[in-house]
């Protein structure tokens, strides 16, 4: 059961810096709708959410963050951060020059992740590889529902993508559970992580965005598979599952790390307003806000 | 001499077999056939007996057979066999046994370098792929996904790291395809299978192995729409070359179709080379049948 009290365990973990495993970069919604979201429309059929909605997601939102007219968005970010404490967050560089150029100029405060389509084939494979050589990436991230085609986790399309990570021996973070834009599911099915880990025993898994509703399939597979994580990306902390909590508190400690939704879906004043909330134990705080990440994402 | 100059000229220039097995005796050659005999399920094709000694025997009117006694040093042998019949150029697999790899290392230039892959073993079959083309100028990687246990269809998930792998060293995959002649199922080795994998893997070589029987006119339709799919003539005896794939190189797939025999496994360099000139081909697609496509789908001369 969750403890409603703020704990000194909370506030002391809190002060020693927080790692974000997903920042975006600031933009007005009506850039990330033509930059990132207008891609997603291929594959919605709705008619609700491919006219009216800015976010594909945000009926599920109560404050998408509203940032107006932004002169420098680096700037903005990192002041976010310092507000909260976040001391480094990760940012995906694959198509975003700013992104790039804020790791670029603040490797204290930034690194950088890559998003792969495995629609692209070896292609993929090789963008992935020059990145992490090239620009010091540290991690793959995929979102399966949101490919066009869609493309499930245990996907053969997928292997190879998987077999680069291993070998270049970087985590990859992968949107699990149904996603929140009007496409189909199946894709991101927690059951077929299963598999992946089974055929990749190195490979470093991070769950993304729920995991919902199989937290307990994914709590299970967890214990089963010591190689796959939980972030809690695009989750307000009120909003965490029950048994993610729950397993983070007994066996999982070094399983489950924070991961926010800035400036995406959730502004970093609500996550860290509700955050002591959360019913973590004393010793899981620091793992969860810092520890995991940073040995994950390989952060002295 | 024979009776076909344009098979006597362009033989006369060498003959490269993708295919070759460093010759064992007969009975290190049944304990090698023991992962086959694990997997059929008929009381011959286990025992190993009438006639299945080699479990594909059934097919095979002279299946080789070495006696122990007269094959001395494997390496020595296999030379002595390439040069009476003007074979200048072999692939063996270099995890076999130490033999492979010494004949790759003391003759690079009768030589080149392949390995066997079994994708049921994840990365490390990746990794001994990286390996072995940091050691070897690797030319080939080859599969038996019917052979496999478990079977592993062609194209399995499984098999993508394998085949990326194989895109990225710039290094050929060579698979035996069609209806295996082991009495165990064929439906990993369906031609239809190689379709996929070539869309998805556009730059990887893949080469043929074992006939594609009874879907030849499907294999010679995707070699038509795959520009780097090839076919090599391995496990068959040049009689019963499919009337599909002869059509075929003598119309538009001269540089699609390359000779490989089944030495020691199934046929001998005798047999082959005796029937070999009866071969219905045109003039112009005898050197490259014998030699030259070789050299292309594995990349030789790089």
């Amino acid at each position: 059961m969750s403890d409603p009290r703020p704990t000194d365990a909370y506030f002391d973990a809190w002060r020693g810096g927080v790692i974000d495993t997903m920042l975006g970069v600031p933009a007005t919604p009506e850039q990330r709708k033509a930059e990132h979201y207008s891609k997603f429309n291929a594959g919605i059929l709705d008619k609700e959410a491919r006219e009216k909605f800015t976010f594909p997601a945000q009926y599920m939102f109560k404050d998408v963050p509203d940032l107006g007219e932004i002169d420098d968005p680096i700037a903005l970010l990192l002041a976010e951060m310092d507000r909260f404490n976040v001391s480094i967050g990760m940012l995906n560089v694959s198509t975003n020059p700013i992104a790039r150029e804020a790791v670029v100029q603040h490797p204290d405060r930034f690194v950088a992740s890559f998003n792969v389509d495995p629609n692209e084939g070896m292609e993929s494979v090789r963008t992935l590889e020059a990145a992490v050589k090239e620009l010091g990436v540290r991690s793959a991230q995929c979102f399966p529902a949101g490919l066009y085609p869609q493309v499930p986790i245990n996907d053969k399309k997928m292997y190879p993508l998987y077999a680069k990570c291993v070998e270049l021996d970087i985590p990859i973070f992968v949107n699990a559970g149904v996603p929140g834009p009007r496409v189909p599911m199946d894709c991101q099915n927690v059951a077929y992580i299963d598999e992946v880990c089974w055929f990749f025993p190195d490979l470093k898994f991070v769950m993304r965005h729920g995991a919902e509703p199989w937290t307990q399939l994914a709590m299970k597979l967890m214990l089963k598979w010591p190689n796959l994580y939980y972030s809690t990306s695009a989750f307000a902390p009120k909003h965490y599952p029950d048994d993610i909590v729950h397993y983070a508190n007994t066996r999982g400690a070094d399983k489950i790390m924070y991961a926010g939704y800035f400036p995406m879906g959730l502004s970093l004043e609500r996550i860290f307003s509700e955050m002591p909330q959360v019913g973590f134990r004393d010793h899981v705080w620091p793992k969860f806000l810092r520890e995991n990440a940073a040995r994950l994402l390989k952060i002295a | 001499m024979t009776t076909n100059p344009a098979y006597d000229a362009a033989h006369a220039g060498g003959v490269i077999d993708t295919a070759t097995g460093i010759p064992k005796s007969r009975e290190e050659m049944f304990e090698f056939y023991e992962f086959i005999r694990n997997q059929t399920r008929d009381a011959e094709s286990k025992a190993g007996e009438g006639g299945l000694e080699f479990p594909a025997g059934y097919m095979f009117k002279d299946p080789v057979h070495i006696e122990d006694e007269e094959l001395g040093d494997p390496v020595e042998f296999l030379l002595g066999e390439m040069d009476r019949h003007g074979i200048t150029k072999v692939i063996v697999n270099v995890d076999d046994g130490g033999h492979g790899a010494r004949a790759v290392r003391d003759h690079p230039d009768r030589f080149a370098a392949g390995i066997g892959a079994d994708p049921n073993q994840g990365m490390d079959a990746v990794r001994r792929i990286q390996r072995a083309a940091d050691e070897f100028d690797l030319k080939s990687v080859s599969a038996f996904p019917a052979g496999l246990y478990p079977q592993v269809a062609v194209n399995d998930k499984k098999f993508y790291p394998i085949y990326a792998k194989c895109v990225e060293l710039d290094v050929t995959f060579a698979t035996t395809i069609g209806v295996p002649g082991p009495r165990i199922p064929f439906q990993p080795q369906e031609v239809a299978h190689l379709d996929e994998v070539c869309w998805f893997f556009p730059e990887l070589r893949i080469v043929m192995r074992h006939g594609a029987e009874p879907w030849a006119d499907l294999a010679v339709k995707l070699m038509l729409k795959w520009p780097n799919l090839y076919y090599s003539t391995t496990a068959f005896a040049p009689k019963y070359y499919p009337e599909a794939i002869v059509n075929y190189a003598n119309t538009r797939g001269a540089d699609k179709v390359m000779w490989s025999g089944y030495f020691p496994a199934g046929l001998t360099y005798d047999r082959i080379f005796a029937e070999l000139p009866s071969v219905p081909f045109r003039d112009h697609v005898w050197p490259k049948f014998l030699r030259e496509n070789a050299i292309t789908a594995f990349k030789l001369d790089r």
